[in-house]
């Protein structure tokens, strides 16, 4: 959007006369104004998301509610409050009454405002058609009161119009605001919209924000005209873990474009182009900027504003033929993948979930990272095709799902042989599940101005694919052992039920004695079965598990039973009267006696430092002869494998000292990073298997 | 079938062999199971004494090693123990009671009521005793008769009441008891030609009403559907005692066909008491599938349905002859099916006037009016 503006500028220092306020109605198809139904739901994204990036960058757990209500006219008035940082009354203006243009110009970083106009588009749309004015209603926490003010759009000059300004007490900021927040900012404001539901609503807008931020909690209330309720929905946070702050980067010149180029040159206070080079991008070595000049053929101290064309051309070639260091990634805020497991909880009631989120990657200069969720089963619907959700920057995407990059890699994937219908193998797939795809990226590449689909990107694919095989297989093995699980239940029942029922009835019939069932449940069952449980107990905060082995051939039978836990820095296992020892992280082994033929052994032991849901079921693995129904034989060469990887890592984290990032997750009071660490374990668990 | 009820003691005898087969087993160490024979179209042979198909040797074992055999068995015994409850207190219950009664089994409990008839069915075939044996009866037994016949049933109160189907019963005709035994109703006489048994309700109402039973002198029956045990019971004693042709007038498709094999040669649900059951001389009267063409009778496409029944009749042994071979055929090679009433293209009286005595003429060699 920067882009345009900025267009928008030069074409207004040429002709004085063009008015923003003409721009905006020329171009509102892009902007996300064109229909009375999109209207409603681009003024949402812009408050929304403005109060998610400033909640983030105050460290602060967002609440959000958003009101919406139908009034005369074909209007509605729409009312947003968050309990964020809030905005010192001097600035309201800047914020509400200047487009974006260019503060955040050289910076890279990943953030939602990347993607809008801003607020001020919302200013300028309720203005436009309704004539009204908006009122911003803001509390900051170095005040006693709230400040009060109607804002209005100089569209001429380009600057906002205060009026009506007045100052609040904090009373009346409580009642006003719904919210017991010492900070935080209401906009109230009129326009003309429409109301849908579905598909594309403000309602699935919020919802698919509120998964890939499941740190907020966001409610929505739509009244209609006789004061009824016509939608509404809420989505409490699910982890109080703030994403991680995004840090900025300077460019990267493999991901240079000629325009970007030419006015970096121009505006740089650099004397030389060499200075230019070392101080304006990422990763330029005084080495590197000497072999790039000497590819380019330019001297070093050549002023970088009078470049001509033919020379940045030969500089955008020398940049390619370089070998540079790929850009930093730590500028990117992936959401994690247990924490998306988290959001998608929080808005899909399902039975399994999976995530993976991939370690970060470069495309064009440009890092990017790839992050895919999963959720089957539960009371999702089986018939319909699967719900796909596409986020950009933690940015709902919700128009143009045909069209975008990260649908293709959906589509591209034979979902059938994880256990999906698909016609043909290629295509959404159908069945109970939603997925769940965002890319984090520092330069989103959309295929048009309206940045609803991505544009494509064999890197991105690439990676994409390898994430959504990943959460492919996790699906698979998880109905794998639903599948067991149910044949062996079934099994059970039929030995411990039916079975003697069919005896004492046949024999209490016949007026004969009952016989011996043991004999007979051995040539049924013939084999071993193994049973496995995790329930969440509340009252004690752990997750107990519980694994029970049958016996049910004719001959004694002895193994090491091995289970897959959620081990990390702040997870450990109690009550494990049994025992047993470490066999890699993650992977705790008990050896048992020999269970007799006909009878049951069973391993209890319990997780601490969970949180329910985050662990629902246990994979459970054994070493020795004979199958186990329910659990799968443990592959001894990955095993050492994955020991030797740990041996190394062990190393290598004596020599890391704690860098400054962590101390910020400390004063929220989140233990450092631990869910990454042990998500990526987890990771590499998922891959010995 | 007086001939072939067993008395109590039998019964309850037989039932209970069923449930030594079980133990037996399980003193053995082995898993109890239920021997029957295969209840389907593969395991159907034309006997050529009784002239009706019955079960052939193919025989299907039910063991407990899987859950739902395991659940059958166990029904099995359930049901054996309600009957055996059934003939000692002297009480009767209908298939649908006895589905919900199985509510109190726990995990004897029937899923649906086809499963608990079916299972009736099963023990029938295993123990060689009839249902009326059980003291189960069906649900309904549907069929209706007009005519000049006269029967003699027993009432409630065990008095033999004499019924004539003329002239003693209204519109509906006379309701054919589920239990057709002579114990329960005699054949006293009668003053047709022959029986029509008839497909749909519309039909049987339209030849009522155009008094097609005095002008063709014969007895209607109304078949509604595939027609029930007694339906069919009802008909072959006609056929026997009174030495009257059956003759089947119904729509013309898949499923009527069906019927047809089912009143002349005998189901396959059924097959173990086909010679109780089925008359073989019964005659396949119409809709035809050349009617069709012949009477350009206005028809509907065969669905995907119709196409897979017709396919499976192919290798049905009712089947398999040239006659039902050249009819399914050309159904399928024309692709359409008709209705009985199509024929009131032509006018309400259509039917009784041409169609049926054409037909009776050509198939029966019987002149009317």
């Amino acid at each position: 959007m920067v882009v345009e503006m900025d267009k928008a500028q030069r074409i207004a220092n040429k002709q004085k006369q063009i008015s923003i306020s003409e721009f905006f109605e020329k171009n509102k198809h892009f902007l996300g104004f064109d229909t009375h139904q999109r209207a409603i739901i681009t003024a949402v994204k812009e408050a929304v998301d403005n109060s998610l990036d400033a909640c983030e960058e105050a460290r602060i757990l967002p609440e959000i509610h958003v009101y919406i209500k139908r009034i005369e006219g074909g209007k509605l008035e729409l009312i947003t409050q968050d309990n964020g940082p809030g905005i010192p009354r001097d600035s309201i203006a800047n914020v509400f009454g200047k487009f974006l243009l260019g503060s955040r110009f050289h910076a890279i970083r990943q953030t939602r405002g990347q993607q809008g106009i801003g607020i001020t588009g919302v200013v300028m749309y309720s203005q436009l058609t309704t004539g009204s004015s908006t009122t911003v209603l803001s509390k900051i926490e170095a005040e006693s009161t709230a400040v009060k003010v109607d804002l209005a759009l100089d569209t001429k000059n380009n600057r906002a119009l205060k009026s009506n300004e007045e100052r609040i007490p904090i009373e009346e900021w409580f009642e006003e605001s719904g919210m017991q927040t010492l900070h935080g900012l209401r906009i109230k404001t009129v326009m003309s919209a429409k109301y849908q539901r579905g598909r594309q609503s403000v309602h699935q807008y919020l919802r698919m924000t509120s998964i890939v931020n499941p740190h907020a909690t966001i409610r929505l209330k739509v009244i209609g005209k006789e004061g009824e309720t016509v939608d509404e929905g809420e989505w409490v946070r699910s982890t109080s873990k703030l994403p991680r702050p995004v840090v900025e980067i300077k460019p990267h010149p493999h991901g240079m474009q000629f325009g970007t180029l030419q006015r970096m040159l121009k505006n740089t206070k650099e004397r030389t182009v060499k200075s230019f080079l070392r101080k304006e991008f990422e990763k330029v070595s005084p080495l590197v900027a000497k072999k790039i000049l000497e590819h380019a053929e330019l001297d070093e101290k050549r002023r970088p504003a009078g470049l001509p064309v033919e020379s940045i051309q030969s500089l955008l070639a020398a940049f390619m033929e370089v070998k540079i260091q790929s850009p930093p990634v730590d500028c990117l805020s992936p959401i994690e993948d247990l924490l998306i497991k988290k959001g998608l909880e929080k808005a899909i009631d399902s039975r399994y979930a999976a995530t993976v989120t991939r370690n970060p990657s470069v495309s064009q200069g440009n890092p990017f990272q790839v992050e895919v969720g999963l959720v089957f089963g539960g009371d999702l619907p089986s018939d319909g095709t699967v719900e796909l959700l596409r986020f950009a920057n933690r940015v709902p995407l919700m128009y143009q799902q045909g069209g975008c990059l990260l649908t293709k890699g959906v589509e591209s994937i034979d979902w059938r042989r994880y256990g999906l219908e698909q016609p043909g193998g290629k295509g959404v797939p159908k069945g109970p599940a939603a997925i769940l795809v965002h890319l984090a990226s520092t330069n989103v590449q959309f295929t048009s101005e309206a940045k609803e689909a991505v544009s494509d990107n064999e890197e991105v694919f690439d990676e994409l694919r390898r994430a959504l095989f990943e959460v492919g297989r996790g699906l698979q093995s998880h109905r794998k052992r639903i599948g067991q699980r149910e044949k062996s239940r079934e099994k059970f029942d039929l030995i411990n039920k039916i079975l003697p029922e069919i005896a004492s009835k046949s024999s209490s019939m016949l007026g004969r004695e009952p016989p011996d069932l043991s004999p007979i449940i051995t040539k049924i069952m013939n084999a071993v079965f193994c049973e496995e449980e995790v329930i969440w107990e509340a009252r004690d905060k752990l997750a107990k598990c519980s694994i029970k082995i049958y016996n049910y051939t004719a001959r004694a039978r002895a193994y090491t039973i091995i289970a897959k836990w959620p081990e990390s820095d702040s997870t450990s296992i109690v009550q494990n009267e049994r025992g047993g020892r470490k066999e890699a992280r993650g992977l705790w082994a008990w050896r048992l006696d020999a269970i007799d033929p006909g009878s049951m052994t069973s391993i209890d032991f319990a997780v601490s430092g969970l949180n329910k849901g985050d662990w629902k079921e246990a994979e459970v693995f054994y070493r020795g002869n004979g199958e186990v129904i329910g659990s799968e034989k443990i592959d001894e060469t990955l095993l050492e494998e994955a020991r030797k990887q740990e041996r190394l890592q062990e190393v290598v984290d004596e020599f890391i000292v704690p860098d400054v990032s962590t101390s910020f997750h400390q004063k929220d009071g989140v233990p450092l990073d631990s869910n990454v660490v042990s998500s990526e374990i987890w990771e590499a668990g998922d891959k010995l298997f | 079938m007086k001939e072939k009820t067993r008395s109590k003691e039998d019964t309850i005898e037989a039932l209970h062999a069923v449930a030594a087969e079980m133990h037996d087993r399980m003193m053995r160490g082995e898993p109890p199971r239920m021997t029957l024979p295969v209840r389907s179209k593969k395991n159907i042979n034309f006997d050529e004494r009784l002239n009706v198909y019955k079960y052939g040797k193919k025989k299907t074992i039910r063991d407990a090693t899987s859950l739902g055999s395991a659940h059958q068995l166990l029904r099995a015994l359930f049901v054996t123990e309600f009957m055996e409850e059934m003939i000692e207190g002297q009480k009767s219950s209908t298939l649908r009671e006895m589905y919900y009664i199985s509510e109190g089994w726990g995990y004897g409990k029937f899923g649906s009521q086809n499963e608990s008839n079916n299972l009736a069915e099963d023990l029938e075939i295993v123990t060689g005793c009839l249902r009326e044996d059980f003291k189960l009866r069906p649900e309904e037994d549907g069929a209706r008769i007009i005519g000049n016949l006269t029967f003699e049933e027993r009432n409630r109160r065990g008095e033999w009441m004499r019924i004539n189907c003329r002239d003693d019963v209204g519109d509906s005709g006379y309701g054919v008891p589920y239990n057709v035994e002579s114990e329960k109703l005699r054949l006293l006489g009668h003053d047709i030609d022959f029986m029509m048994a008839i497909e749909t309700g519309g039909m049987f109402d339209r030849l009522v009403e155009n008094g097609f039973d005095e002008s063709a002198r014969c007895g209607l029956i109304h078949l509604k559907g595939q027609p029930a045990r007694s339906t069919r019971r009802i008909m072959k004693r006609i056929n026997e005692e009174w030495g009257l042709p059956i003759v089947v007038f119904t729509d013309c498709d898949p499923w009527s066909f069906r019927i047809f094999a089912s009143i002349a040669y005998g189901a396959i649900k059924t097959a173990h008491i086909s010679e109780y059951l089925a008359t073989p001389s019964a005659i396949y009267l119409g809709i035809d599938s050349d009617d069709i063409k012949a009477y350009d009778l206005p028809a509907d496409e065969l669905t995907s349905r119709d196409i897979e029944a017709l396919k499976a009749e192919k290798s049905d042994p009712r089947f398999q002859n040239q006659e039902w071979t050249d009819q399914i055929d050309l159904m399928l090679e024309l692709g359409e099916k008709a209705e009985q009433q199509s024929l009131a293209k032509y006018g309400l009286d259509f039917v009784t006037d041409t169609y049926l005595p054409e037909k009776l003429r050509q198939k029966l060699g019987i002149h009317i009016g």
